[in-house]
């Protein structure tokens, strides 16, 4: 998209310095709201069971999955609950997804003495044939067995299924579904070529110098200090930047102060804060020059469990100077020049990943948007925040542009729903591992990756293999 | 002509200096548009290498176009040798901007000083780093601070973006709130020191806690919550102010402070009625806190109400002086030519940065004392005629030294209107009391014995 509309004046700075260059001023935010609220936790308290968020999810999605059931089955479709089935009777039960993994890590068993177990060593996918789908509602619970793929599904999805209850006591699955995607927002795109750019993962604080060079070219690019004339002036068309996640590095996790002595780590530093004040004077040097929407991420100073709340502006003197920054929260959501984003810094679909036999991120990322929740995974394997009044990740709008972070690859695909909906579904990739960011075109929901490279001992060879 | 300047320029920082010269770096150093300094660059390599193909002068081009890669198209942007520009274009299906990176003499293995060049120079100029971009944000301008201010903000503002360590030293502990507003808040106190000072006459007594404390109120935090964190800066304060000027005062300042200012806490409630709305606490504390005050303290409160902008200017001042005269606070102990009133000792930046004020107080007070005054908790007791009996109260007293006394009660007096009496009617009594200063044995009864008792005064 840059390319060719920059390509006339490509080479015109290869030439004697002329007379006045231009400047280009930066596109307007025409219309930018906030729609993050129900991610924003007030006053927190920890002292309710979990219990409760699954009630309040199965009560916010059961009128949708009944609708979608009737729709698919036959308006006259019988629907029960657990405590009503009666033997060999076909009907529709709609309730929460368990799966039952004997390798998924329990903390009581690592702990409980009789055991005697060594903790069990972070494996990239826990399940295994033998793992068992059970379906549960307000009261009771039954296992599953038939058509519904085990290995696939996780827990804490909410999910309708049809078929009869054995005698056994298990119910045989003839056909499932889920909540599908949630009724269509309407378009209010703008009319003229605006791009946001989406880069998650830049792992700052790492011990590698990598990609920090391409770090800079990022930054100058979006700031137009980068790139000949075309460029900077379709540079100047990027209304916003989202930063999605981890951009300090897993490195500045290490907790030496737990492991070693006391005197020898009295006055180290943590990793994080040399990291947090690379951090800061990068994006001072975007927010001079373009909005920035900065979210956490699983590596970054704020809370642990989902949502994660926005980084405190303290850490970020400098940068939080201007109104141009923007923290928030992770999942985020925002209304930009008419068009809603959503996404999570990624944490959602890599917890997915481990407990699923789905192996690309696209595909657990248009799950989730067809599972009608954002992570179901939460709070079973993934921490969350324990919920009692509503479920802040059920989907109740779609939205233009769904996006994770830290994906190990960029991918896109635009999906088309059967009401109207259609969106834009991205996964941006880990910016230090692939040095690849996205751009998304406003205009169309067209979105293209933009790649860093700079030359080093052996970098030149790495580009020769990816373009055939 | 100028043309010529900078290529004379480019050769010095190339072949002289062996700088690596970035675009960037040339941009700012020569304060160019960025595009200017590319084509400086450009210029400088077609001339160098014409007049001397010999030349040792390696560059590197910045090339971006889009490139084919796993079946869809990507926009690349790469920094890449000389040497292989060429092999670069050629894989680039589109280009769309070529230019000089960086020229240096050396050959460069990897990238790195290119990065680190450009991290230093930004480093440098991090205020208007976009100054030479090619693209500039109506959007990006400084933040101002939310609230309406009640003192003038534009001296705050600027000095907020140029001072943040000044403003979040000293207010740490109030996260949230940002710095100028704290500072308005004590302006503000300055500001309702000369509310309160026609009141304070009669009684004489000035609050110096009462900065921090009206940083606290202006702030809007539960008042209670500011004077725990007043106490916890009186504390640290105290000991370091108070380590030789008066040996006694530590202890017992540390001991009275927080009481006191928990007492002045609760008297502050019926008092505020008079008082401007925003600035009731401090106005109350300048009321009724009884505590002792340094010799510099005193014309601080003096100056800071005569001029806002002033008041400004010297509280940085002394924000600053405080960091790094601490010490020599300490060994400083002049006594004021100027008339002294009691101030409240008070929270860290505040009883320091009282310390540094010069002399020029013209408030009206008791005449001319010498300071020295700490507060001690007495007990009085008195026959109350009203109601026939004794009434045994604990007061705060302040002893001078130097045998002058004001003293500022703060009691938990069954009968409220007893209060306005009592200052004058202990004025006599503490008269008597003055030998017995500090060292009173009978103040000591609720204090613990602190090793400052080594270090008494005579």
């Amino acid at each position: 998209m840059f390319s060719e509309q920059a390509a006339a004046t490509a080479q015109g700075l290869l030439a004697p310095p002329s007379a006045e260059p231009p400047t280009f001023p930066r596109v307007a935010v025409s219309g930018y709201s906030d729609c993050s609220q129900p991610f924003q936790l007030g006053e927190r308290s920890f002292a309710r069971q979990y219990a409760h968020i699954y009630a309040v999810r199965l009560a916010g999605m059961r009128p949708g999955l009944e609708r979608r059931a009737r729709s698919r089955w036959g308006n006259d479709v019988v629907l029960r609950r657990l405590s009503e089935l009666q033997e060999g009777e076909k009907c529709c039960v709609v309730g929460t997804l368990f799966k039952s993994m004997q390798l998924q890590p329990s903390i009581l068993q690592e702990i409980s003495e009789e055991h005697n177990l060594v903790p069990q060593p972070p494996l990239p996918k826990y399940i295994q044939p033998s793992d068992e789908l059970i379906l549960e509602d307000e009261l009771q619970r039954i296992k599953l067995e038939g058509a519904i793929d085990v290995q696939r599904l996780v827990t804490g999805t909410i999910v309708a299924v049809y078929g009869c209850e054995q005698d056994d006591g298990r119910f045989l699955v003839e056909d499932h579904c889920f909540a599908d995607l949630p009724p269509p927002l309407p378009w209010s795109g703008p009319s003229s070529d605006r791009y946001v750019l989406l880069a998650s993962g830049l792992g700052l604080g790492s011990v590698s110098g990598e990609a920090l060079l391409s770090t800079q070219l990022l930054v100058d690019v979006v700031t137009g200090q980068l790139g000949a004339e075309g460029e900077q002036s379709c540079a100047a068309h990027i209304t916003r930047v989202i930063l999605a996640g981890n951009l300090l590095s897993q490195n500045t996790q290490s907790r030496d102060t737990i492991n070693k002595a006391k005197y020898l780590t009295k006055k180290t530093q943590a990793a994080s804060v040399e990291a947090v004040k690379m951090l800061d004077e990068i994006l001072l040097q975007l927010c001079t020059s373009v909005p920035v929407d900065v979210m956490p991420g699983e590596f970054d100073p704020t809370n642990y469990t989902l949502p994660q709340q926005p980084l405190h502006r303290c850490m970020l003197p400098l940068a939080s100077a201007y109104a141009t920054l923007r923290l928030v929260t992770n999942p985020y959501q925002a209304s930009l020049d008419g068009v809603r984003f959503l996404g999570t810094s990624g944490q959602n679909i890599s917890d997915i990943f481990k407990y699923s036999s789905m192996d690309d991120y696209l595909e657990i990322l248009e799950w989730t948007l067809l599972a009608g929740h954002i992570s179901p995974t939460a709070p079973d394997t993934l921490g969350c925040y324990p919920f009692y009044k509503s479920d802040p990740f059920i989907l109740t709008e779609c939205p233009h542009v769904y996006f994770c972070g830290n994906a190990p690859h960029f991918q896109s695909k635009l999906l088309q729903g059967k009401e109207g909906q259609r969106v834009l579904l991205l996964t941006v990739p880990d910016f230090s591992a692939t040095q690849t960011a996205c751009l998304v075109n406003l205009h169309d929901l067209s979105c293209q990756p933009i790649t860093f490279s700079s030359f080093g001992a052996d970098s030149e060879d790495g580009d020769m293999e990816l373009e055939h | 002509m100028a043309d010529e300047l900078y290529l004379e320029n480019i050769d010095e920082f190339v072949t002289d200096h062996n700088r690596v010269v970035t675009y960037k770096w040339l941009s700012y150093t020569l304060g160019v548009h960025v595009n200017q300094a590319k084509q400086m660059l450009y210029d400088y390599v077609e001339r160098k290498r014409k007049e001397n193909s010999g030349a040792q002068l390696h560059v590197t081009y910045l090339v971006a176009g889009n490139l084919l890669q796993n079946g869809h198209f990507c926009h690349k942007v790469a920094v890449v040798r000389e040497d292989k520009l060429e092999a670069m274009k050629s894989k680039l299906s589109t280009i769309a901007s070529v230019h000089v990176y960086s020229i240096q003499k050396a050959l460069l293995k990897d990238s790195s000083p290119l990065y680190n060049t450009d991290y230093d120079i930004v480093k440098t100029n991090l205020q208007h780093c976009s100054k030479f971009s090619a693209i500039r944000c109506a959007a990006a301008v400084p933040r101002t601070p939310p609230d309406a201010p009640q003192v003038p903000e534009p001296v705050q503002s600027p000095q907020r973006q140029r001072d943040p360590d000044a403003a979040i030293n000293g207010h740490r502990v109030r996260a949230a709130k940002p710095p100028p507003q704290q500072h308005k808040g004590i302006m503000g106190m300055f500001a309702a020191k000369a509310a309160a000072r026609p009141q304070d006459t009669p009684k004489e007594a000035k609050a110096e806690a009462k900065e921090a404390a009206g940083v606290s109120a202006a702030n809007c935090k539960p008042p209670t919550k500011n004077t725990i964190m007043n106490n916890f800066f009186g504390k640290a304060a105290m000991n370091k102010l108070k380590a030789n000027s008066v040996p006694e005062q530590p202890k017992e300042e540390k001991e009275v402070v927080k009481p006191s200012v928990a007492v002045a806490e609760s008297e502050s409630s019926p008092n505020t009625v008079a008082e401007k709305p925003g600035k009731k606490t401090e106005s109350d504390r300048i009321q009724q806190k009884d505590k002792k005050s340094k010799t510099k303290r005193v014309d601080r409160s003096d100056d800071e109400e005569e001029r806002d902008p002033e008041n400004v200017k010297k509280k940085r001042k002394r924000i600053k002086q405080l960091l790094s005269d601490s010490s020599d606070e300490e060994a400083d102990v002049p006594p004021s030519p100027t008339p002294e009133e009691e101030r409240v000792p008070s929270p860290p930046p505040e009883p320091a940065l009282k310390t540094e004020l010069e002399p020029a107080s013209t408030e009206v007070s008791a005449g001319g004392r010498k300071r020295k005054r700490k507060r001690v908790l007495k007990s009085r007791m008195f026959i109350d005629e009203e109601e026939g009996c004794m009434v045994t109260e604990k007061v705060y007293e302040s002893e001078s030294c130097t045998d002058s006394e004001d003293e500022f009660p703060k009691t938990k007096a069954p009968a409220p209107q007893e209060q306005a009496m009592l200052p004058t009617k202990r004025e006599p009594k503490e008269e008597r009391k003055n030998p017995k200063k500090g060292a009173a044995p009978a103040s000591r009864a609720n204090k613990q014995v602190s090793i400052m008792g080594f270090c008494q005064k005579k």
